[in-house]
């Protein structure tokens, strides 16, 4: 059928099919910025104005906009940006920028009819477009400021606020219940400047990212949005089964469908093992995957795939497969797993390097320093507590998507949304049978990842079916694969044992893990490391041990969710440290204060655990902390909270809400920055003409603002402004190598990689400026202001050096390149406070306010990095509060969309408050240290300690919903 | 091969009545439930009837009853200031933004979801629904027996009184695993339940859980559930009182 639309202003007729929805009709007719988030209209990313009004274009038929008007952002793309764009830009809203056109469509519409919207009004407004990324504060304040700017109010510019310190960086202070912290928006970056760092031009600024104009437009920027000849659809069959043997597979009615050029199974793929998770060389046995298998291990294991001409067909074609199951038992506990009448779920001999394949416990990790079972017995108390957390999902809100060609010298290209290009190129070679060399990964922007995309999950299924067809492949997951295919967090019981003397100091401290990987290994070892790590270095002690078992379950698959293993540690330690203060009578603040790790302190569990760990008497010396705002942060985040208030029972007791209990939780934070002597990032820059640069970093950036980031390094170092460094990051043909984006490595380690590159170039600019200038010694060159200065005073120009070498004079290509490994890991610390209510009666927690105060050394961009915090914190509200994976008997998730599965929206948010404490970290690129993951760990221990300050139950098992709580509740009274 | 196989926009009601005698057809009204429900169905051969050229997208008041168009949304519902404060309120947290820009009354009416807190309210303003055919029928009846087929063309309610809802969720937008809503007038007070039946119930709000037998689900048990109804109810009949 034809239909006929007032699109973007022009009269447009076109043929539609009557199943098409207008999201599939409009990105045909080239408007990419209307992007696939879901089928059901969850995520507002496909968002679009009919008639004015803001809709989901998946929900809608293609067919009921007939005769109507539609506007999609394109409509605004002006070479001046719109106002609501600027607005954007300058309050750092965007992050993956992926549902960014929706946000600015929903703006237009709210201020067209509401030129003076409230908060409220705006929330509202977003509450039809989910956002992962942001914690909504930042897009929140720039609707706000659209319609400010659109009104004709005078705005003020949005920089961040800097703050008087409350601390001399080290001592304690009592914050004064009377002092009230600034009054600023959410939204504006709160900075307590440290004496130890210098001014600095470009770092430290909130420039705008990169990659904001063509994220306000809509621009083609993520996998899909590239056009594709001869594309073909794929689709895959997936397992209704939770553990079964796939005795046959009859693919033939489905291959005998017109449209359908290939049907890929375990009978016609080479059997190769592989371990999926995006991990350095060598990748962690076991390797126990392979791209089809005659086995399945969890409902939406993969079970074939199909390339066919449509989607439509290829699912046809999907549903002609006959396959024939032999169901097995199936575990999802893992404390079942390891029983003696488990059924095993890696029974194949093809799988080498299972630690204990009857019991299914795929890795068995240990870590020890000092004597724990002797200081335990020797301790004045000894206290142990167990901790149950549970499964969820990182949720990009873009899925994961993989196109897949062979280009003309029959080369194989995918081209990704993953974190982890370099390897993916070489964890995919061998699985088509290719040498490394003949395959290439290009990442383009990415709509978050948090961990999921730190996988090669899809990618050789794309590029299977593009050798079969010997035709470009795309695969894009359904929201319910996302769920049952993708990755998750490990769900964990934890039991800690600690030992303390009677001057409330730990002695000894003990923690058994049980993990749950699933049903493949991927992440198992690296996660359930990371949980030791974090576990154990937080708090001084002497005596420390660490053993964990991982194991297989049938339960979709675990890996890699930003955080990474630190999220359950932490839960667990600081809920357990709460639990001893009070059972000792001590103020918790007090008595983690004074065992909590401090400048100089020793990190010593760290050496013994990972990919490179030693044992105690291999080493030589622990690695120390070299910088510390921890006291700094605490009394920011105090005075935020109103600490004092925790201790009022008036306040806690509302007179005039008999059902209502009030508490404020802490948590102490300490994360990690980078894997030390692992990750690894390179950086190549060159000089242009006109005196810019090039800079090419195999840095994935998810939109977490890293090109930014790691631009501002560069021109820092170079004396230029952010815009003459043009970056290209992440394809594995043109760019230097990277291990990809994660363990909060990219600015300590690619902008590090960065700055060496960036130093490489400017000592050969200096040469060539001192030889222009006729001076002597190129050391006394200062660049800045794009110019190469004297101490005469006399200067020339970048664009005249860049002239000179490149046409003039000894012609030659002025360029770096650098890389860098870090022997260290600095940690980030953090304090983080929740202030939550609880009704009694149902059980219903209210989480009314999240304030964390962040030392990460220097933020290179206080935008970006605030922004990270109120994102971090966000996931970590999901986490602690509503999300979970819930399934049937039978292992069938029941709840694989995004409402049931809840993930918080603009309008329910409680008040985020984010406060970035400077230290400088000397081992960091102009003193930074990591913030990406760092939010993530404290938010669920501050709210489950906020619940035991306002109700007196301890609550040990995560999330707190409401039927959780009132059941404690019961069982407390 | 696809699930949707032909797409209808009937000029008239009588037109409308006429497509959808045909078996195989189905209503289309906003397109936020039935389209991923049929775009996503196994079986081949449905067909759309969409009803947005029928105007019945209006809302009117007569004899101190207010006619809600099956075609209005909630969106406008929402701002309606005809309508009164709590369907305001519950048209508004029935859906986020977008998709009650989509989603209509008759559609949601339809859907006799037992979570929504819209048909709740609905409930106790004493909703009558109007068919094509000029049947009306009290909203409890068509939840309990469905429409039959027949097409819903608007929803009256008396928009008078007091009202209010009280709910619990895992989070303050969240569907509600319970909510109780009440409505005061100088008759009486009114109370429907969500979640807590196989359809939004009106209860006794002297005996709010008698006889219900809430189904569990991984956000509530059904004895859970019981207690919320008790709780709610009090809490909601003292909100009105």
């Amino acid at each position: 059928m034809e239909i006929s639309v007032l699109l973007n202003g022009t009269q447009t007729t076109t043929s539609v099919e009557p199943h098409e929805t207008l999201l599939i009709v409009l990105r045909r007719l080239g408007l990419v910025s209307v992007r696939f988030g879901s089928d059901t209209g969850e995520t507002g990313s496909s968002a679009v104005l009919v008639d004015g009004r803001l809709v989901n274009t998946d929900v809608m038929l293609a067919a009921q906009v007939d005769g109507h008007e539609v506007t999609t952002v394109e409509a605004f793309n002006a070479a001046e940006l719109d106002p609501i764009q600027t607005s954007f830009m300058v309050t750092g809203a965007i992050q993956s920028g992926y549902s960014t056109p929706a946000m600015i469509l929903g703006t237009r519409a709210l201020i067209d009819r509401n030129p003076n919207p409230s908060e409220a009004d705006v929330r509202d407004m977003l509450s039809g477009i989910l956002d992962r990324e942001t914690g909504h504060v930042k897009p929140v304040e720039a609707l706000t400021r659209a319609a400010a700017v659109m009104r004709g109010d005078q705005t003020e510019p949005f920089e961040p606020v800097i703050l008087e310190p409350m601390t001399n960086g080290s001592t304690p202070v009592d914050v004064d219940p009377s002092d009230q912290p600034p009054d600023v928006s959410a939204a504006v970056p709160r900075i307590v400047p440290s004496p130890d760092v210098p001014e600095m031009s470009v770092v430290g600024k909130p420039e705008i990212k990169v990659d904001a104009v063509k994220l306000v437009k809509g621009n083609a920027a993520f996998v899909d949005d590239f056009e594709d000849r001869n594309l073909l659809t794929a689709k895959v069959l997936r397992s209704p089964h939770a553990h079964a043997n796939i005795l046959d597979i009859d693919d033939s009615k489905a291959r005998a469908l017109p449209g359908v050029h290939a049907v890929l199974h375990y009978k016609n793929t080479p059997r190769v093992k592989y371990a999926s998770g995006g991990q350095s060389y060598p990748n962690p046995h076991p390797h126990d995957q392979v791209s089809f298998d005659d086995k399945v291990r969890h409902v939406g294991d993969r079970v074939a795939a199909v390339a066919a001409e449509t989607a439509e067909i290829a699912e046809e074609a999907i549903r002609l497969i006959e396959v024939t199951y032999e169901p097995l038992p199936a575990i999802f506990d893992e404390r079942d797993a390891m029983l003696p009448n488990a059924p095993v779920i890696h029974d194949e001999p093809d799988t080498e390097e299972i630690f204990d394949r009857e019991r299914n416990i795929v890795h068995h990790i240990g870590a020890n320093r000092g004597d724990v079972d002797r200081a335990m017995a020797g301790a004045d108390h000894v206290f142990e507590h167990t901790f149950r957390v549970h499964q969820v999902q990182p949720t990009p809100i873009e899925p994961h998507i993989s196109v897949a060609w062979l280009d003309a010298d029959e080369r194989m290209v995918v081209r990704t949304a993953t974190q982890v290009p370099f390897h993916t190129r070489r964890m995919l070679a061998p699985l088509i049978g290719r040498a490394v060399k003949d395959v290439r990964i290009i990442k383009p922007r990415i709509g978050g990842g948090f961990g999921a995309k730190q996988e090669m999950l899809i990618e050789d299924i794309a590029a299977h079916l593009a050798i079969a067809t010997r035709r470009p492949v795309k695969l894009e997951l359904t929201r319910e694969e996302e769920f049952v295919s993708s990755r998750t967090r490990h769900p964990q019981t934890l039991t800690f044992k600690t030992g303390v003397d009677s001057d409330g100091m730990l002695v000894a401290q003990d923690l058994y893990v049980i993990g749950n990987t699933g049903p493949y290994g991927s992440h198992a070892y690296t996660v359930q490391t990371v949980t030791g790590l974090r576990g154990l270095s937080s708090y001084n002690c002497p005596n420390k041990r660490f053993n964990c078992d991982v194991v297989y379950t049938n339960i979709p698959v675990a890996g890699a969710y930003r955080g990474y293993g630190a999220p359950q540690a932490e839960f667990a330690l600081e809920a357990h440290m709460e639990d001893i203060a009070h059972q000792l009578g001590l103020d918790p603040i007090d008595f983690k204060r004074r065992n909590w790790v401090k400048l100089g302190d020793e990190l010593d569990i760290a050496p013994h655990l990972g990919e490179r760990a030693v044992a105690e008497d291999e080493l030589d010396e622990y690695p120390r902390v070299t910088s510390c705002g921890v006291e700094e942060c605490m009394a920011q985040a105090s005075r935020a909270i109103h600490w004092h208030r925790h201790a009022d029972p008036e306040w806690r007791q509302p007179a005039d809400r008999p059902n209502i209990r009030r508490g404020i939780g802490f948590a102490f934070c300490m994360h990690g920055t980078a894997i030390p002597f692992l990750d690894m990032g390179g950086c190549s820059m060159k000089l242009n003409d006109d005196g810019s640069f090039n800079m090419l970093i195999g840095a994935t950036d998810l939109g977490t603002g890293a090109d930014t980031v790691i631009g501002q390094i560069a021109a820092e170092v170079l004396g230029v402004k952010l815009d003459d460094i043009k970056v290209y990051s992440s394809d594995t043909d043109i760019t230097p190598f990277d291990t990809g984006a994660y363990a909060s490595s990219t600015t300590y380690i690619s902008g590090t990689a960065a700055k060496v590159a960036a130093e490489a170039i400017r000592a050969r600019i200096k040469e060539r400026a001192a030889k222009m200038l006729g001076i002597d010694e190129p050391c006394t060159i200062e660049l800045r202001d794009n110019k190469a200065w004297a101490a005469d005073g006399r200067s020339v120009s970048l664009e005249d050096i860049a002239l000179d070498s490149l046409h003039l004079e000894d012609q030659e290509q002025i360029m770096g390149t650098g890389s860098y490994v870090s022997p260290d890991c600095p940690p980030p610390f953090a304090a983080q406070f929740a202030e939550i209510e609880v009704d009694i009666e149902t059980g219903q927690v209210t989480v009314v306010k999240l304030v964390m105060a962040v030392d990460c050394g220097v933020a290179i961009n206080p935008m970006t990095a605030s922004g990270q915090v109120e994102g971090g914190m966000t996931q970590a509200l999901g986490y602690a509060h509503c999300e979970e994976y819930a399934f049937d008997d039978e292992g069938r998730m029941v709840n694989a969309e995004l409402g049931p599965y809840k993930i918080y929206r603009a309008d329910e948010m409680p008040d985020l408050e984010v406060y970035l404490v400077q230290t400088m970290e000397d081992s960091g690129p102009f003193g930074a240290k990591a913030v990406a993951e760092i939010p993530k760990d404290g938010v669920a221990p501050a709210i489950r300690n906020a619940i035991l300050n306002a109700t007196g139950v301890a609550i040990n098992d995560l999330p707190f919903t409401p039927e959780r709580v009132w059941q404690a509740l019961r069982a407390d009274s | 091969m696809s699930s949707i196989v032909a797409y209808h926009r009937p000029n008239s009601l009588g037109e409308a009545v006429e497509l959808l005698a045909e078996s195989g057809r189905s209503i289309l009204a906003g397109g936020t439930a039935i389209v991923p429900e049929a775009r996503s169905r196994r079986a081949d051969g449905v067909e759309l009837v969409d009803l947005q050229a029928l105007e019945l997208d209006s809302i009117s008041e007569s004899a101190g009853r207010l006619t809600l168009g099956a075609m209005v949304r909630l969106g406008d519902l929402a701002t309606d200031d005809r309508s009164g404060q709590l369907i305001n309120d519950l048209s508004r947290r029935e859906l986020p933004s977008a998709m009650r820009n989509q989603a209509t009354v008759g559609g949601t009416v339809a859907s006799a979801s037992s979570d929504s807190v819209l048909i709740a309210g609905l409930l106790v303003h004493d909703a009558e629904v109007e068919f094509h055919d000029g049947r009306t029928s009290p909203l409890s009846q068509v939840l309990a027996d469905g429409t039959g087929g027949a097409i819903i063309v608007a929803v009256s309610i008396d928009p008078t009184g007091t009202g209010s809802i009280v709910a619990t969720g895992r989070t303050p937008a969240d569907l509600p695993i319970v909510a109780a809503i009440a409505r005061s007038t100088d008759g009486g007070t009114r109370v429907a339940i969500t979640g807590a039946s196989s359809t939004v119930v009106e209860v006794d709000p002297a005996e709010p859980s008698a006889g219900l037998e809430p189904p569990s689900d991984f956000r509530g048990s059904s004895g859970y559930r019981v207690e919320l109804v008790d709780t709610l109810t009090q809490r909601v009949l003292k909100a009105v009182s």
